[in-house]
């Protein structure tokens, strides 16, 4: 999708970039990281992310929103890499609004 | 009759006897303030208004197309055993087992993981009476994203591990609630966890992480509500 860059934006506000670095470094992420992966998380990516963010907001730089792009859209990817074992739906299931069975009932 | 209860212990349905039996009753009038019943609906109604589990949850849920109200899809029931809750796909239900949930930190604990059965449900064709797979999946889910296997979760069953421990109690939770549910060798549905533990456990949806505690979810619960900004900005 080709949006003018007047109107591109960072995905993320650059505060969201710092927050997430913080709660990244902080030690109870650390020792989750430990206690579900068996090793310590890696963070730098947040800070750079960060800082292509102010770059972006400063200077409307087109290397830092190439940089956020790039760093977001492997995000994404690594979060698809796993096969779904089930298939999507294309809209909700035909029951989940219908009243209950006894309600049904009753209004008879 | 017979048929009919042979099939409902097949699918857990003996665990819940309100609804095995034909009897949920939905008063119109109020219940007692002292009752089971009123405390798990008070309690219920502070999980979904407070935790921002519940809240990313419903948000999600809202947003494929499944709005969840409070007088539809959630009902305070008794239920046998230990127990804690369970989802109904056949009445789009939320069960809360208000004999069995006596905190609001359960409470909280027990609504996230139904809600994400309820999520999969809606967004997913999910065979949960046929496909030992989708329902291992669902149950690797519910156990990965709810603060079932926390730390501190664990600690209290006095189950020490650290290293990787959320892993072991993800995989032996969710074959629990399959072995109380269906009738199925221990073994059968090992094999079904194992075939599907990888894809499943690093399914993060609606969270896109795992929440580890309160501090998490309302990271990914702004993550959430960030999402059309995101998506366009890529």
């Amino acid at each position: 999708m080709a949006f003018p860059t007047s109107v591109w934006r960072p995905p993320r506000a650059c505060d969201d970039y710092w927050r997430e670095y913080k709660h990244c470094q902080s030690f109870q992420h650390l020792f989750h990281s430990y206690y579900t992966f068996g090793s310590a998380p890696s963070c730098q990516q947040w800070k750079l992310d960060y800082y292509s963010c102010q770059e972006w907001e400063k200077h409307h730089s087109a290397q830092a929103k190439d940089a956020l792009q790039a760093s977001e859209r492997k995000r994404v990817e690594e979060k698809q890499q796993y096969k779904p074992v089930w298939e999507l739906r294309k809209k909700p299931p035909h029951d989940w609004y219908l009243p209950l069975q006894e309600e049904r009932e009753n209004k008879r | 009759m017979e048929q009919k209860n042979e099939k409902d212990e097949d699918y857990g349905y003996q665990l819940f006897p309100d609804r095995h039996n034909g009897t949920s009753k939905r008063s119109a009038l109020g219940t007692s303030l002292f009752t089971f019943k009123h405390k798990c609906q008070v309690m219920l109604r502070i999980a979904l208004d407070t935790s921002p589990y519940a809240k990313l949850l419903l948000g999600a849920m809202k947003h494929s197309g499944c709005a969840a109200y409070l007088d539809r899809h959630f009902s305070c029931e008794d239920c046998d055993g230990i127990v804690s809750g369970g989802f109904d796909a056949t009445t789009s239900q939320i069960v809360l087992c208000q004999n069995n949930i006596h905190q609001q930190a359960h409470m909280n604990r027990v609504v996230t993981h139904e809600l994400i059965h309820a999520f999969d449900h809606c967004r997913a064709h999910v065979d949960w009476f046929n496909n030992f797979k989708h329902l291992a999946c669902s149950e690797i889910r519910a156990a990965n994203l709810s603060g079932d296997c926390s730390f501190g979760n664990e600690i209290s069953r006095f189950k020490f591990g650290i290293k990787q421990h959320h892993q072991e109690c993800v995989r032996e939770r969710a074959l629990r609630s399959i072995l109380a549910v269906r009738k199925v060798s221990r073994e059968d549905a090992e094999k079904a966890v194992d075939s599907v533990f990888n894809s499943c456990f690093n399914d993060h949806e609606p969270f896109g992480r795992i929440p580890h505690n309160n501090a998490d979810a309302g990271h990914a619960y702004r993550e959430f509500k960030n999402r059309d900004r995101y998506y366009s900005n890529i």
